[in-house]
């Protein structure tokens, strides 16, 4: 037990102090980076904090399985929270993957139009070691090419979408867009000097860089547009916009409620401060509306000053006190010296 | 001071900070008293804790949306002590988490308190309960548990967000007496307007010391005064300096900054 908390203290002090290190040295020491590793190691830490959350699932499947399984107090609570559990990882997980699925064509045609604007820059500075133009315009004819057949099913599906309603509308709109994108895509790619005999200018190349930058946004728009008729990104819309969402604004919107009636009581003038406290509360008040500013003018002035001189300045105390201690604290549990003294009280 | 790595000169600033808390931790340790001035916010913990023994109702003690971290080890201080409290006096107490890791680190001073008691038995891991990293529904378990319970004393001590007036209502509901402390100053006046006392910023790290009387705690308490002292002194020092070059420009006198970014570094 002795040798346990020992190792513990060392693992603390140590990963204390490497990010103190890395905070306190120079950027560099003799040419060396201190912090090269910096990004592995703080990734390391967020791996911990992901295998963490794997571990809190499991507990959370054994914890109110085995409730429900034998029929104890709660099981009925515990079956709504595993359903919700499941439904949301469902619906997370759908949307995740329809969402890589509908930006995979996008991304693919922005890869060959920084291909095209590489072989421009290439070929501008001279390069020796890399293959001529018109073998590179090969393998960008060759790949874009590729992409065709799929630019032109996905005109087919915006026009085949059926429906009233506003996202139907969008996709009549957007159907005869890609469809002009493609062809102009088609006729740019026919034009593009490549092969062994064609010769190695990279006059068209831009022109080609522009109609792939135009194909890719206009693949992403018309897949996203239509995943989201999908049933799967539906649900998923239902379970967080609908639902989470709207209940988090259900709950936020108390406040208005809860705020008249804290400042209800706080406005009471039980004692000077008090006094004080409406007195501050009436002016900011007064210098926020149009009704105060019609009053007397110089209300937003008085609000600007009391916000921005005694209220910073009691803010600013606050923080830093809450600093120092906060400092302090964090010593004592890098040295330590905080486990120790509840360690002694166990 | 718009910097990325630190050096020479915030070492130097850390060691003045950290150097008079290590010195009276071991004066304490040294059983010198150490006299701590009374926070009456600190005294109504008992009173809070008092009353709901008068009554016969559970006591809430919640840390809001506080995390594994320097401020956690503060509201534990206090939780520990609330803990021995109500295991004294065979009260009910409801530590409702936001945070599963603060979840089993409470759990783990609940457990201490309760031993040290000698009543380990009274203790019931239920009344530690998880509800929810999220916000507002934190906000809303929070809320029924205090209306079901009819709790006559919360505590409501950590970092808050936007919920703090909902939980701190939820409280004055149910006929309540409260006593809150956070760091957040944004969330200080819907404390002060709710609840029967505030104990406002480090209060919070004082709490615990003057609850405790841990040679630690007071220690790093007198040492932070200190460094804290010392932040003063160069804040007047900084304004002192800023009006005679505003008012005298011809001084051309360096600010404080500047000389740490230029000597020290």
């Amino acid at each position: 037990m002795q040798y346990r908390a020992k190792l513990i203290k060392l693992v603390t002090f140590l990963g204390g102090i490497y990010y103190f290190l890395e905070f306190v040295l120079p950027a560099s020491i003799a040419g060396v980076k201190i912090d090269q590793y910096h990004e592995q190691i703080s990734n390391g830490f967020v791996a911990v904090g992901a295998a963490a959350i794997g571990l809190g699932l499991i507990n959370l499947l054994m914890v109110h399985g085995s409730r429900i399984i034998f029929r104890r107090r709660g099981w009925f609570e515990s079956c709504a929270l595993l359903l919700g559990l499941t439904a949301m990882a469902y619906a997370t997980a759908g949307e995740w993957a329809g969402s890589v699925d509908s930006s995979a064509q996008a991304g693919r045609l922005m890869m060959l139009r920084e291909f095209s604007d590489r072989i421009m820059a290439d070929a501008a500075a001279n390069k020796a070691d890399v293959l001529p133009v018109s073998k590179r315009n090969q393998f960008l004819y060759d790949a874009a090419t590729k992409e065709i057949p799929e630019l032109r099913a996905l005109v087919t599906r915006l026009s085949n979408m059926a429906g009233e309603d506003v996202e139907t509308a969008r996709a009549q709109r957007l159907s005869p867009r890609v469809l002009a994108a493609t062809d102009a895509l088609v006729s740019g790619l026919e034009d593009l000097p490549r092969g062994e005999a064609a010769v190695g200018d990279v006059g068209k190349n831009s022109e080609i860089s522009q109609r792939l930058a135009d194909a890719s946004v206009l693949s992403r728009e018309g897949e996203t547009l239509l995943f989201e008729q999908t049933r799967t990104k539906r649900f998923y819309e239902f379970l967080y916009q609908s639902f989470f969402i709207s209940l988090g604004a259900a709950m936020f919107s108390l406040l208005g409620f809860y705020i008249a009636a804290a400042a209800y009581r706080a406005f009471r003038i039980r004692s000077s401060e008090s006094a004080l406290m409406l007195c501050a509360a009436l002016l900011v008040m007064l210098g926020q509306i149009p009704f105060g500013l019609w009053i007397w003018d110089g209300f937003p002035e008085v609000r600007v000053w009391l916000l921005s001189i005694p209220s910073s300045g009691a803010f600013r105390a606050i923080k830093i006190g809450a600093l120092v201690a906060g400092l302090v604290m964090a010593f004592r549990m890098w040295l330590s010296i905080e486990s120790e003294s509840f360690a002694e009280r166990s | 001071m718009g910097i990325e790595h630190a050096s020479l000169g915030v070492l130097v600033l850390m060691a003045l900070l950290i150097g008079p808390v290590l010195y009276y931790i071991r004066l304490a340790r040294q059983e010198r008293e150490l006299y701590v001035r009374r926070i009456p916010g600190v005294g109504a913990i008992d009173e809070a804790v008092g009353r709901a023994a008068e009554l016969g109702r559970p006591v809430s003690y919640t840390s809001g949306l506080t995390g594994v971290g320097p401020v956690l080890y503060a509201c534990l201080g206090v939780l520990y002590h609330v803990a021995r409290k109500a295991a004294r006096y065979k009260l009910k107490l409801l530590t409702p988490q936001s945070d599963a890791q603060v979840l089993v680190v409470a759990e783990d001073t609940l457990r201490d308190a309760y031993r040290a008691e000698g009543r380990l038995a009274l203790l019931d891991a239920r009344n530690n309960m998880y509800l929810s990293d999220e916000q507002f529904a934190f906000a809303a378990g929070y809320m029924g548990l205090m209306q079901r319970e009819a709790v006559a004393a919360t505590f409501l001590f950590g970092h808050f967000a936007a919920e703090s007036l909902l939980l701190a209502e939820a409280g004055q509901q149910a006929g309540a007496m409260q006593v809150a402390s956070t760091i957040s100053p944004e969330q200080v006046p819907f404390f002060i307007c709710t609840c029967d006392y505030t104990l406002i910023g480090e209060e919070l790290f004082a709490a615990a010391a003057y609850l405790t009387r841990e040679p630690v705690q007071l220690g790093s308490l007198y040492g932070q005064d200190r460094a804290k002292l010392l932040m003063f002194v160069a804040i007047v020092v900084g304004v002192v300096i800023a009006t005679l070059n505003s008012i005298y420009p011809e001084l051309q006198l360096r600010n404080i900054e500047d000389y740490i970014l230029r000597e020290l570094w």
